[in-house]
């Protein structure tokens, strides 16, 4: 029991190192929202005279006069009660509204593709593994290839191919924007038709990884005496594979899924502005742009909740498996 | 049977399943999506990155749209060319002999579009908010309204505010006060639901796209253009995308290979304006300290010559950009402002190296071993900041750099994101900056004068200066721009010895260096509508970002017909 105290103990204090950087770090940027929101008029024609600067600081009340550690006090107060403030960028809309009209979208589709890579990636590693010095082991430096490539460049061939030239996928978007937001039938099609190209691109670049990783356990596992053992029994080699060798092999795998499960949450900035895809990558992006710190924080903190709950989920899942981790010396 | 051989069985048939599974996808998809393109919808992108916020309150920045569209002016005035004001909700209006009372008849027979009739209360009602709530009064509205009857009232000043007109009668949403004088605070109201007068009504809502439809019951008649939708998107580089896949009819911005725009994408149109004048702002007042060599005037002149602004506008801005005029009134648009004591009508447009010379060294400064010129010990070396991504001014400043040189003149480019580079232009953290100074609300060169030119609207180095970021000061031009103030604009004898003291001392002073007329680049689909503005016509300022001259071109448009 006490293994588990001090897990959550330490949780709880990694929790709050997060939230106060999560307060500092933005402010460190340089840039202030009034001057980058005034700069956006600007550009856009908005004849901005001398007394908008004055308005816009009332407005945003971005000029509050506060002292930093006032400011960071009530900024943890209001975390804790759940109020993250309202976003500058798309003012007056709280930040919970912007958050939570982006992250079911970002979820399903980072976390769907996420899954698949994993699947896709141990299965494959794990027959790689299996039948090691085949033709089969040219999937290593194939899939690696496609990890390298820098991420945009993949996404952006894809668009060129699959959307731009051959028209098979949409250019742009979560959802075909001429339909009725909701759950029907005709929503969910556009919506899976939608995000099929950028999941795509996500899981090709992501496999290479889960791949090459199971292959080596595998490959590590497949010395053990008992799989030498289970073959002398007379076993059929299937179920040697995947009973024995592929059950061990998975552990690590297993650990740095629940891991990147964590990271889903923060999506992929890239694939959404790539597809102009409507999740939570893009409004971070959209945050830093403007000096939104409500916003950012907000963000922020979903993150880092994110990732604390899957490592928690990881450590006492291990624990469980395990019971050598849980051995205090 | 051997392992060997099924083995192979399995894989063929994975791969047959996953390429069955593909092709499912594929050809599902391909039968139903990309069908949001109505023949005579016009789609719009705005430029702006990422999803709409449900914000329609026309006073708030964020506004996803709503000024001109949904809700209307008084009047119209257009920015591209020298037209009278057009009447919207207002038919007239006049000044009284000093300019401190303005009298405004209003339209008749106008209703909201919930079917409440429109008066001059809301009209009063309108501005009394705006007296009321200072985080929504940008335009620093004093005046005090009084109801005459349901369609005159007039409006009074303490001074003559003969130059507040453009923006009290061109930039004033005017909203129903049924609706609006029941919202606690309409500084954080976001509006949901607009109800205006305007030529069109929103009617559809997601954040990745929202439509408007023509109002049936507007004065003017329903527009012919029935439904206009705005689209969301990543950015500018996904609007070209957009554009070349035919998905968008009207977007503003850049896209590549813009001398051959019309043969790349069939159906479609370009056009170029010209009004936003690019310049070098330069910290240019060592008073309110400004350090460097930016600060002594024949820097600045030298800089001036010593540009080859043909070869810029080929390098950096696809020729779309235009000769501008050091007095910064628009050589074109304010042909009859621009004053015949300027030394240089407009600016040269080929660089004049042994002028530049001839300038510095006037002025104390030598050439030194390495080819720059340095003067008391301090070298002629300045830093220019630039927005990293601002692929346009980046080259712009590149090319200069390598220009100057020629001069004997050393430039850094200083690249840094857009929020630090805003601050700094803010705070005065530069020596130069490249950047553009924006048009007023009427074509009048006075607006640039009073927002970048008057001493008024600047501070010392180190405090958030808006918008005379140059800190320029100087008592001349702040008298003139003072005097012009309580000049009706329609005397413009009057007017005109004043425009030439303006510009004769900011032609000397230079404290804005001028580059080029900036080129706002418009694409639309011709074929699928007609009635857009031309070269010739320009009933409006051609930039689906301009407010509310993008109501005014979508009331122009009319759908070709399949």
């Amino acid at each position: 029991m006490r293994y588990y105290a001090r897990k959550l103990g330490f949780y709880l204090v990694a929790l709050w190192a997060a939230l106060t950087l999560n307060f500092f770090i933005p402010r460190m940027m340089p840039g202030n929202p009034v001057d980058t929101l005034l700069a956006k008029l600007q550009q856009r024609g908005g004849s901005v005279g001398p007394d908008v600067r004055e308005s816009y600081e009332l407005m945003l009340g971005t000029d509050t006069g506060d002292a930093l550690w006032n400011q960071y006090f009530s900024y943890l107060g209001n975390m804790f009660r759940g109020d993250l403030g309202v976003s500058v960028s798309v003012f007056p809309e709280e930040v919970t509204t912007v958050i939570s009209q982006s992250l079911p979208w970002t979820i399903v589709l980072v976390g769907i593709a996420t899954f698949l890579s994993f699947l896709v990636g141990v299965v494959l590693g794990m027959v790689v593994g299996w039948k090691r010095g085949t033709w089969l082991d040219s999937l290593i430096p194939a899939t690696t290839v496609l990890s390298a490539v820098p991420y945009f460049w993949l996404a952006l061939i894809f668009v060129m191919i699959f959307s731009t030239s051959l028209a098979w996928f949409p250019l742009n978007g979560g959802y075909d924007v001429a339909l009725a937001t909701g759950w029907n039938w005709e929503f969910i099609n556009s919506a899976i038709y939608h995000g099929f190209l950028p999941a795509l691109t996500i899981v090709v670049s992501s496999v290479g990884g889960w791949l090459l990783g199971m292959r080596n356990m595998m490959v590590s596992t497949m010395s053990e005496d008992y799989i030498l053992t289970a073959q002398a029994k007379g076993l059929r080699n299937r179920r040697i594979m995947t009973r024995y060798a592929a059950r061990n092999a998975v552990l690590p795998s297993v650990a740095g899924f629940a891991i990147s499960l964590g990271f889903v949450v923060s999506g992929s900035i890239i694939t959404e502005q790539v597809f102009s895809y409507p999740g939570i990558g893009g409004k971070l992006l959209q945050a830093v742009e403007n000096s939104d710190y409500a916003l950012m924080q907000g963000i922020f903190l979903i993150i880092t909740v994110a990732v604390l709950a899957a490592n928690l989920v990881v450590d006492l899942l291990y624990g469980f498996i395990d019971p050598r981790t849980r051995v205090e010396n | 049977m051997s392992l060997h051989a099924r083995w192979r069985r399995v894989r063929t048939a994975a791969i047959g399943a996953v390429t069955i599974g593909l092709l499912a996808v594929g050809c599902g998809g391909s039968s139903n999506g990309g069908s949001s393109t109505d023949s005579d919808t016009l789609i719009v992108y705005t430029g702006l990155a990422g999803d709409w916020p449900r914000v329609f309150n026309p006073y708030l920045p964020t506004v996803s749209e709503g000024p001109g569209t949904i809700f209307e002016p008084l009047f119209f005035y257009n920015i591209a060319r020298q037209d009278d004001p057009a009447p919207r909700l207002g038919t007239e209006y006049a000044w009284n002999e000093d300019g401190t009372e303005l009298s405004i008849t209003l339209r008749e027979g106008v209703e909201w579009s919930d079917g409440e009739p429109f008066t001059a209360d809301d009209v009063a009602f309108t501005l009394n908010m705006l007296l009321e709530h200072e985080a929504l009064n940008t335009q620093n509205f004093q005046g005090e309204p009084t109801v005459v009857d349901d369609t005159h009232l007039t409006v009074s000043f303490d001074e003559p505010a003969y130059m507040k007109a453009p923006d009290l009668l061109g930039k004033t949403w005017i909203v129903p006060e049924h609706i609006w004088s029941q919202i606690e605070d309409p500084a954080t109201d976001q509006i949901q639901e607009p109800i205006g007068t305007g030529p069109f009504a929103l009617t559809d809502f997601n954040p990745q796209a929202f439509t408007l439809s023509a109002n049936e019951t507007y004065w003017d008649g329903a527009p012919a253009l029935p439904e206009v939708r705005y689209v969301a998107l990543s950015g500018n580089q996904a609007g070209a995308d957009a554009l070349a896949a035919g998905e968008i009819d009207w977007q503003t911005g850049p896209v590549p290979d813009m001398e051959n725009f019309e043969q790349n994408h069939p159906g479609y149109k370009s056009i170029t304006v010209n009004a936003f004048q690019m310049v070098l702002d330069t910290c240019s007042n060592p008073d309110l300290g400004c350090t460097g060599p930016q600060t002594d005037p024949a820097v600045r002149q030298a800089i001036y010559y010593a540009m080859d602004r043909e070869q810029l506008n080929a390098l950096a801005f696809q020729n779309t950009a235009a000769e501008m005029s050091p007095g910064f009134a628009l050589p074109e648009r304010d042909a009859g402002y621009l004053s015949a004591d300027l030394e240089n009508q407009t600016v040269p447009m080929n660089a004049d190296v042994q002028q530049a010379q001839e300038i510095l060294e006037g002025a104390g400064w030598t050439m030194g071993g390495d080819g720059i010129y340095e003067k008391d010990g301090e070298k002629l070396s300045l830093t220019v900041r630039v927005v990293t991504g601002w692929t346009d001014y980046i080259t712009a400043v590149n090319t200069m750099s390598e220009q100057l040189k020629e001069a004997g003149i050393e430039l850094t480019p200083q690249p840094a994101s857009n929020n630090e580079t805003m601050d700094a232009r803010g705070r005065g953290d530069f020596q130069l900056q490249i950047d553009s100074l924006y048009p007023g609300p009427t074509p009048d060169p006075y607006y640039v004068y009073n927002n970048f030119f008057n001493s008024d609207n600047t501070v010392p180095v180190g405090e958030s200066a808006n918008p005379n970021f140059s800190r320029y000061s100087n008592p001349a031009v702040d008298e003139a721009i003072s005097e012009l103030n309580q000049i009706d604009p329609v005397d413009t004898e009057a007017r005109q010895q004043h425009y030439d003291t303006i510009q004769a001392e900011i032609e000397r002073d230079m404290p804005y260096i001028p580059i080029l007329l900036g080129g706002t680049t418009s694409q639309f689909n011709s074929e699928k509508f007609t009635g857009w503005p031309t070269d010739v016509n320009l009933h409006a300022y051609p930039a689906v970002w301009q407010r509310p001259d993008q109501a005014q071109i979508y009331r122009s448009l009319e759908p070709a017909g399949e």
